[in-house]
């Protein structure tokens, strides 16, 4: 599945949020120092993440193709249902506790 | 910049307080001011839009002041300026309260809140669709467009689609709709409620729609077992809404539209998401709603389990 935003997307906007929001007010010449720091590990974290394979969203992208034409077969909900539950798991996994 | 936008407010105010930009409201400015002894807020255009059938200033003032005149609870509008620092404005009262939805629903509000709200949307739904002739009629169709402009593969929404396209309730005749009504755009204090805010995305459309949208799981702030807003039950809600209005709206046109509504905000999720990706508006805050529409398709899941689909 390609999710939007990807990692790398994701980390980006942190990027520009510290380096274009954050940075200018700190005012600490010893905090200005690590927040360089910590820019540089994103960055590196940035160019790990290219080397990633790009994940391949064609069964994502065919069950909602079959959806749309109305193509529901029984047992469709809990498949699409695993899926975002997978996705959760990454984005927000204790979203899913507030429904036990 | 708050120099120039008091100089600007000043020009047709006279003396202003120093403007101070209060937080919330991604797509519009909100700027607290005090002139001529009285409390104000200045809404200005910010960077984007959240779709494109948002109003635009000059008219979202208009159905303000529909709404004001007919006697809902509203800040009272003052006056409307094409061009405040290079972009419309307009200036109104500011209430005082509440409109945090997370203190909101933390907060001791008083039982009769929910029929509060009934009766200002059976006011709202009152409002001539004449006097404001700019106002469209919102449709599905609408959604799944601007679901495919962002052309991503999202199967839980489009099941969503595909159970809304199938069990669509018999036709209603579209009223003038507030589009937003939820707790978070709702003042509210100790006494109840206070004032209607945010009317930009007010459009003509099913009065079961409007009604149900504060139940969307979203908008409960976290308080899920509270399933109006997070902060009281749907029935006495109804209930009053149905007496007032005599439309007689049934409970399971509200779980259409409550899906309805949730399918909607995993679609807005998404927009809000494209205006990071695109450039038209670089922030974390949109960035993030990409992933955490996660959430909302969950609840879509959810949903249409409770209505048998397997």
């Amino acid at each position: 599945m390609s999710e939007r935003p990807t990692p790398d997307e994701l980390a980006e906007a942190i990027e520009e949020f510290l380096a274009g929001e954050i940075l200018p007010t700190l005012g600490d010449h010893r905090l200005r120092f690590r927040m360089l720091v910590a820019l540089n590990a994103l960055g590196i974290v940035r160019r790990e993440l290219t080397k990633l394979p790009p994940e391949d969203a064609a069964v994502q992208r065919e069950l909602a193709a079959r959806i749309r034409a109305s193509d529901v077969p029984a047992g469709t909900l809990a498949q699409v249902k695993a899926g975002v539950e997978e996705r959760l798991r990454i984005a927000s996994p204790r979203y899913l506790e507030r429904y036990q | 910049m708050i120099a120039d936008v008091r100089e600007a407010l000043q020009e047709v105010l006279g003396p202003v307080s120093e403007p101070v930009l209060l937080a919330g409201g991604a797509s519009k400015e909100a700027w607290a001011v005090d002139a001529g002894g009285e409390r104000l807020l200045v809404r200005r255009a910010g960077g984007g839009v959240i779709h494109r059938h948002t109003l635009s200033l000059r008219h979202e003032f208009e159905v303000l002041g529909a709404a004001h005149e007919a006697g809902v609870k509203v800040p009272r509008p003052l006056l409307y300026i094409e061009d405040l620092e290079g972009r419309e404005a307009f200036v109104m009262e500011r209430l005082e309260g509440e409109t945090i939805g997370r203190r909101i629903v933390r907060m001791p509000v008083p039982e009769r809140l929910p029929l509060e709200m009934a009766a200002e949307l059976a006011k709202i739904h009152a409002l001539e669709p004449e006097r404001l002739p700019f106002l469209e009629e919102a449709t599905i169709e609408r959604l799944v467009d601007e679901f495919d402009e962002v052309g991503e593969p999202h199967p839980a929404i489009e099941l969503g689609l595909w159970w809304l396209r199938e069990h669509r309730p018999p036709r209603r005749e579209p009223v003038v709709v507030h589009g937003d009504f939820r707790i978070g755009n709702l003042v509210v204090d100790e006494s109840g409620l206070v004032g209607v805010l945010d009317w930009e995305f007010a459009h003509l459309d099913d009065p079961a729609r409007d009604l149900a949208f504060g139940l969307v799981r979203a908008w409960r702030f976290g308080a899920d077992d509270r399933r109006l807003g997070g902060i009281g039950d749907v029935e006495p809600y109804l209930e009053r809404y149905n007496e007032l209005t005599g439309f007689d709206v049934r409970p399971e046109e509200l779980d259409y539209w409550e899906l309805a509504g949730n399918v909607g905000w995993a679609i807005g999720c998404l927009t809000q998401a494209q205006r990071h990706l695109s450039g038209q508006e670089r922030s974390v805050e949109l960035a993030i709603l990409g992933r955490l529409g996660a959430e909302v398709e969950y609840e879509i899941c959810h949903l249409l389990e409770r209505q048998g689909v397997t």
